[in-house]
């Protein structure tokens, strides 16, 4: 089935996941939102009819003062998706929706990002597990919450390749592996592009909502509050949002700087121990050598004395290489890094124009130049 | 959207038990956007021979219970005949449980139909969900409708209920609807969706693709401009004596353009350079941080294409290239604490 299929090439999203999406990514802000995904694959567009959040397991409160645990309570949400209690919960609520005529096909599942802090481990091994154990043709979606509170909507699509699949199965990513299957950390995620596709229905929904229908010319009004009072002043409409028009620059350059610092803190470690297992290697490979050449000394003397020879290979037994540190961490670090550098180019460049914009204003004479 | 007024009547009440007193305080609802968008959805996937659809409304109560907030809504099968209707109740429950392990914090209020006919019915639906045990008791059960007739607007009203006593048998099958006002509100944060959503709605196949930075900013502009022009067109028409002036209005214009600041060119100069020297210093770094990361990870696991020698050679060799990586890093992190503190 799978090879008569082209590959999925967009993802269309309902308006009405959207805003569930948004409802629930919001609600639960900053501590991270997951949900399921369902819907349908038509030709190699992947049809997101609707969404449901995933139940939240509360960790009980006394331990908080375990450490282990206290790490482990934020990612409870995070890591939600593959949970076994989830799958039952997930696959019992298709059932549900299956009886009132929603699409109820599994299509992946959505996380909500800070930032754009998305790239880490859960996210890798809940797309793994969806992608290998639920339905190949899933995605996941990242709202980015702070990021959409700015003006624009982050709603962004991933899949994991099929390299990095491959790759991931059997855990290969010591260097020799990478080397071989020249697997980069562009190569981690592929976007698809977002669609938002609306039904008839919530078409002309928002289109009475924006425009109310006057019955007839609109009367001037009276007086300074009576315009202030009307309707008109405290308008619902949904465009513009102006949001995106403030010039407000320093908390998300200090927000971005602040995370590349992190990332900037999870590469040096990650480089401190690939450099520890250099070093250890390098000793031991020492140590090696020297055995041999201890071992081919004695069996020389030992030749001329025409006594049998030991074995040569008995170092297998005796030394233990140090496992090569896995660079997957430094892979999806540089991938991360990558993100907030788009992140701010993009930020930057709106910003930019906006700065001009606001110079040309209050200085008139100096853009006539 | 129907712009009905609202008269509030202290509605009557059933049969009290003694110790509660259910409030006859006028009721408010807010409706979220995403529970009328699962309502419309829903419609849209009826059965073809199922005229209107059901389904359980969820939301929050304020605490005087003065407020109904409806955020989420979920589909309940039912079939209507001539005589008799019937609810998948076990559905409801079922769905019911599930949702609210998901959303702790969300109870029932209510229940919606997708047509605006209220009838034997919906009275005898409204009764299930208003009753007690299951429904909403003692609180009211709220009832929407939404209407999606093909070729008409679509219409929202919001109805609680009252018993009226006909006789005892009767009872069950019989409601007084009360209309109640309901205002639809989002928050902040639906806003850039749903803003998203209105781009597709002037759109031939109904959708749009997700907007990048620029792309919002540009057209947040030119909205911007369209209503300048729309302003200064009527400001025009005034003075050629085409169209009334009206007072208040150029009240409101004037106070409007009484908001641009007055600022020395000097501190505009100055603290534009600033701003902009920190914005572009950022950009910079975070590529460079990005590069940097790259290269040194290339390197890391590249070694071998460039030597092609001994095991152990390359090893150090690409451990030496790694140091450097690692340093170029914390070189970068120095830097970019300079520019913090600065605007700091």
């Amino acid at each position: 089935m799978a090879e008569a299929q082209a590959p999925l090439a967009a993802v269309k999203v309902e308006a009405l996941v959207v805003m569930k999406i948004i409802k629930h990514c919001s609600q639960t802000f900053p501590t991270t939102a997951t949900g399921s995904l369902v819907g349908m694959d038509v030709d190699g567009t992947l049809e997101i009819t609707n969404s449901f959040p995933f139940p939240v397991v509360e960790m009980p409160t006394e331990s908080h003062f375990d450490n282990a645990a206290h790490n482990a309570a934020p990612n409870a949400a995070a890591a939600a998706p593959r949970a076994k209690a989830n799958a039952a919960y997930q696959s019992e609520m298709i059932r549900m929706i299956r009886e009132v005529n929603i699409d109820a096909n599994n299509a992946g599942w959505y996380t909500s990002a800070n930032m754009g802090n998305f790239v880490n481990m859960n996210v890798i091994e809940n797309q793994f597990f969806y992608q290998k154990e639920m339905n190949e043709r899933t995605v996941a979606l990242v709202h980015d919450v702070s990021r959409s509170a700015q003006g624009s909507l982050s709603l962004r699509a991933f899949r994991l390749s099929a390299k990095f699949i491959e790759a991931f199965k059997e855990n290969k990513f010591n260097s020799e592996e990478l080397q071989k299957s020249n697997l980069r950390h562009q190569d981690i995620f592929e976007e698809l592009p977002v669609e938002i596709h609306n039904s008839h229905l919530i078409t002309s929904f928002i289109h009475q909502l924006q425009c109310p229908n006057p019955s007839g010319p609109t009367e001037l009004p009276a007086s300074l509050s009576a315009l202030e009072a009307s309707s008109f002043s405290k308008s619902t409409t949904l465009t513009p949002n102006f949001d995106n028009l403030s010039l407000n620059i320093d908390p998300f350059l200090e927000k971005n700087c602040d995370l590349l610092l992190d990332s900037i803190e999870t590469h040096n470690t990650e480089v401190n121990n690939y450099q520890y297992y250099q070093r250890v290697l390098g000793r031991e490979q020492q140590k090696i050598n020297n055995w041999k050449q201890k071992r081919t000394q004695e069996n020389a003397t030992r030749a001329t004395l025409k006594q049998p020879l030991l074995p040569e290979d008995e170092w297998q037994r005796l030394f233990k290489l140090p496992a090569e540190p896995s660079r997957l961490d430094s892979m999806l670090n540089t991938r991360q890094v990558e993100q907030f550098s788009r992140q701010v180019d993009s930020f930057v460049s709106a910003t930019t124009g906006k700065m001009f914009a606001v110079k040309g204003n209050l200085l008139p004479g100096e853009t006539a130049k | 959207m129907a712009e009905d007024s609202f008269l509030h009547l202290a509605r009557p009440l059933g049969p009290v038990s003694v110790g509660t007193a259910p409030t006859t305080a006028p009721l408010n609802v807010v409706i979220q956007p995403q529970a009328i968008f699962s309502i419309l959805d829903h419609s849209l996937r009826r059965n073809a021979d199922q005229e209107r659809v059901i389904g359980t409304l969820l939301g929050t109560r304020s605490e005087d219970g003065g407020e109904v907030e409806v955020r989420s809504a979920f589909a309940v099968g039912h079939s209507e005949a001539e005589d008799q209707v019937e609810v998948d109740m076990e559905y409801h429950k079922q769905m019911l449980a599930l949702h609210l392990k998901a959303n702790p914090r969300e109870v029932l209020v209510g229940w919606y139909a997708t047509a605006s006919e209220l009838n034997t019915f919906s009275a005898l639906i409204q009764n299930f969900y208003s009753g007690q045990g299951d429904g909403t008791w003692p609180h009211p059960a709220v009832h929407l409708t939404v209407s999606t007739e093909a070729g008409k607007d679509l219409e929202t009203r919001a109805y609680i209920s009252a018993p009226v006593g006909v006789t005892a048998e009767r009872a069950a099958d019989s409601a007084a609807f009360i209309p109640v006002p309901y205002e639809l509100r989002y928050g902040e944060a639906d806003k850039s969706g749903l803003e998203a959503i209105a781009n597709a709605k002037d759109v031939e196949e109904r959708s749009t693709s997700v907007m990048t930075d620029v792309e919002a900013l540009e057209r947040a502009i030119e909205e911007v401009l369209g209503m300048i022009d729309r302003v200064s067109r009527y400001v025009e028409s005034v003075i050629d004596e085409e169209t009334p002036a009206s007072t208040a209005m150029g009240q409101f214009l004037l106070n409007a353009l009484a908001l641009a600041p007055k600022v020395e060119p000097a501190d505009v100069e100055r603290d534009f350079n600033n701003h902009i020297q920190d914005v572009l210093v950022v950009s910079y770094l975070a590529n460079t941080i990005r590069t940097q990361m790259e290269l040194s990870n290339r390197l890391a696991t590249a070694q071998l294409t460039l030597g092609g020698g001994e095991a152990t050679g390359t090893t150090g060799e690409g451990n030496q290239r790694n140091q450097r990586g690692g340093k170029g890093g914390r070189q970068q992190r120095q830097e970019r604490a300079a520019p913090e503190e600065a605007r700091a």
